[in-house]
């Protein structure tokens, strides 16, 4: 659980996380913005992805909550995309995971409490918000409080344990055989473990708001 | 110093006994739920994308006890069971 820190700016250490975090985010930033720059009314070529991609989730989303989860859409697309993304840079060569370290997972799930929270807020107002906490009986409101608190530590923990164990297990499996096997693991780790830990994440960030709202 | 070995030891077996023991029920669990929509698939196979999705939900939420036994023996291993080793080494110097 040490931190690498790369370099120093302004006398702030910057670890391995941070410097890939902010490489994926460059990559989203500058793919999204080359990718949309000429959008036409019949698609071509890339753009069928991109529509998948977006109408997959919208689908899901609007499937789970409604038409009202259609302001969350973006939300959902953006965390899905970042976490894949964060996925696959573990099996680059030099390449770090920013989601097997407990710091990047937390803050997305406290993301996640956050947009779901605020969008209970803002739908019921702060009254029947905070009400809510005390239903159906006043006795239950030390259970509904840390129900939350644990569904935002499981919802980090998950994302983490899965990322942070498959290097765990890839590091024992490299000591005893260092040739092809690792090879193949990191694909499947990487890869296919990937994925599936994107689906959940995301899946359980639309049920999370689905049942706030 | 042997205090610092048998602690290392204990933190090790711990650790161990935490992600085996921890492991099992997620394990049946995940099983039991695969096995369920398996069996929902093949009676209905039009619903399979849906019975899918919810599978896969299912088996994460399954998982987190699984999730949290790991988190415990990391815990144990790095924030307790490594600082010892550091201090056995430099006894040992």
């Amino acid at each position: 659980m040490e931190t690498n820190i790369v370099f120093h700016i302004l006398g702030m250490p910057v670890s391995d996380n941070v410097l890939w975090t902010w490489i994926i985010m460059a990559v989203l930033i500058v793919g999204s913005w080359i990718f949309t720059r000429n959008l036409k009314r019949i698609p071509t070529g890339f753009q069928h992805v991109i529509e998948l991609a977006v109408d997959g989730i919208e689908g899901l989303v609007v499937r789970d909550i409604g038409d009202k989860g259609k302001a969350f859409v973006p939300f959902i697309l953006t965390l899905g995309l970042f976490i894949l993304f964060a996925n696959f840079a573990g099996m680059l060569p030099m390449g770090v995971s920013p989601t097997a370290s407990l710091s990047t997972t937390a803050a997305l799930a406290v993301l996640v409490f956050l947009v779901s929270h605020g969008a209970e807020i803002k739908e019921k107002g702060l009254k029947a918000y905070l009400k809510g906490y005390v239903d159906p009986f006043f006795i239950l409101l030390p259970l509904n409080i840390i129900g939350e608190i644990s569904k935002v530590l499981s919802h980090a923990f998950r994302l983490y344990g899965n990322l942070f164990g498959g290097g765990i297990i890839l590091g024992i499996i490299y000591m005893f055989i260092p040739y092809v096997v690792p090879g193949v693991l990191n694909v499947w780790f990487g890869f296919f473990q990937g994925i599936i830990q994107t689906a959940v994440f995301v899946m359980l960030a639309i049920v999370y708001i689905q049942v706030r709202l | 110093m042997l205090e610092a070995a048998i602690a290392i030891a204990a933190i090790a077996i711990g650790a161990g006994l935490a992600v085996s023991i921890g492991a099992i029920g997620p394990a049946v669990g995940e099983g039991y739920v695969a096995g369920k929509a398996v069996e929902a698939i093949a009676r209905q196979p039009e619903a399979e994308n849906s019975i899918r999705t919810t599978m896969i939900l299912g088996q994460a939420i399954t998982e987190s006890t699984g999730i949290y036994s790991l988190a415990i023996a990391l815990l144990l291993i790095f924030s307790f069971g490594m600082p010892l080793v550091g201090r056995l080494l430099e006894l040992l110097g």
